[in-house]
């Protein structure tokens, strides 16, 4: 029984495993929780849409999510950051969930860093992420999203990562966006059969392969295409790695300092906030990226990925200093 | 603001079937049989079904949060 006198010891578990079972929150409830915030931030004027597992469940490509991430204008940190603490789940406010996520502040946010939140209900939790600029985003994603949501093209790009599990919902995603018209869902399909499948029956518009030049071998019938375009992927997962130990270099002696400091870990979001926000303008790189060069990253990237793709896979590499715009220069 | 795409001439109604069908046996290469019958479901049936899914699977224990890194895939 949940509740009345205190259980013996031995029924403890059982008393607590029964309350955990009444408190879950539903992947259901979760959703809508989600999707009311970003609603209410966009009846506000405030950019934003959910990206990642949530939209990819959205456009039919269903990974197993239960967390949230949302993309919002890097101007509106602020506005987000007031509207998630007046915002509870079951009485639950809102609180900062790790010492390594950066605060929620138009700097960093604008730098490529993520603001990372939760709210804790028993031992379920709400997660959050928020960011400013889609992980290798070519376009503007705020000029393109849908209702709630960001677009798939955004969604792809954002899937190209280190690793291996994310890449065949870039692949469907890409399909995606043909069936739906949009010649980019050739930019997002790594998968040799279907590339070669779809090939024979869809027109391959010349600006397409400009920007993905591993699409003209598709289109020639040349059979080095598995091996560039294991060079290719291979690429993109090492530039992922190497943007990330970027990162997590320059987070060190910031989440350090928070360790040590008990204000971190106030009940009072705003208290948290402020925590962050004081050791980050001593601590931490606005944008790391910048300091690091696109360039060096580029280099780093492709040294590491001849070393694992298949000699002479890297000669159809695509210019990737557009994915990086806002961050680079 | 969205951006709405014209349908191109390219896409006639036997381009869609064929995209259908390498969409669904992709899909089933890549995530099985089981989740490509679900993504190819209307939205409100395969929202519920990841619902449950999901629900399920965390009442069994499994845990889906992922790590705060300070920076995102």
């Amino acid at each position: 029984m949940p509740f009345g006198p205190t259980p013996r010891p031995a029924a403890r578990v059982a008393h607590r495993r029964e309350l955990n079972r009444m408190l879950r929150i539903g992947q259901e409830e979760m959703e809508r929780f989600f999707e009311g915030l970003v609603a209410s931030l966009q009846a506000k004027g405030v950019a934003c849409a959910i990206t990642s597992g949530m939209a990819c469940v959205e456009f039919g490509v269903a990974p197993s999510t239960k967390d949230c991430d949302v993309l919002c204008a890097i101007d509106a940190a602020d506005e987000v950051r007031r509207t998630l603490d007046a915002t509870s789940l079951r009485g639950a406010r809102c609180g900062y969930r790790s010492h390594l996520s950066a605060p929620l502040d138009p700097r960093w946010l604008g730098g490529g860093w993520t603001s990372h939140f939760a709210w804790r209900v028993g031992d379920e939790e709400a997660v959050l992420d928020v960011f400013g600029v889609a992980p290798r985003g070519s376009v503007r994603w705020d000029l393109e999203h849908k209702g709630l949501y960001a677009s798939p093209h955004t969604v792809a790009e954002m899937k190209r990562t280190d690793r291996p599990k994310d890449w065949p919902f870039a692949s469907a995603l890409g399909v995606k966006l043909i069936e739906a018209g949009d010649p980019r869902g050739w930019l997002h399909i790594f998968d040799i059969d279907v590339l070669q499948a779809l090939a024979g029956r869809i027109p391959v518009p010349t600006e397409i392969i400009a920007g993905r030049p591993v699409l003209g071998l598709l289109v020639a019938g040349d059979e080095r295409l598995e091996k560039a375009l294991e060079g290719e992927v291979k690429f993109w997962q090492r530039l992922d790695r190497v943007r990330m130990r970027i990162y997590h270099d320059a987070v060190r002696p910031y989440a350090a300092a928070l360790n040590r400091d008990p204000q971190a870990d106030a009940p009072e979001l705003g208290v948290q906030h402020a925590c962050r926000v004081r050791h980050a303008e001593c601590l931490l790189a606005i944008n790391p990226m910048r300091t690091y060069g696109l360039e060096r990253l580029i280099a780093e990237a492709k040294e590491q990925a001849a070393a694992l793709a298949p000699a002479g896979a890297l000669a159809w590499l695509p210019d990737v200093r557009n994915n990086f715009t806002g961050l680079a220069e | 603001m969205t951006v709405e795409q014209a349908s191109p001439e390219w896409l006639t109604p036997e381009v869609r079937d064929h995209l259908r069908e390498v969409a669904y046996a992709y899909h089933v290469r890549v995530f099985g049989e089981e989740m490509a019958r679900v993504n190819f479901l209307p939205r409100a049936q395969r929202k519920a079904y990841l619902h449950d899914m999901i629900d399920h699977a965390r009442s069994k224990g499994v845990r889906f949060e992922k790590e705060a890194l300070g920076v995102s895939r």
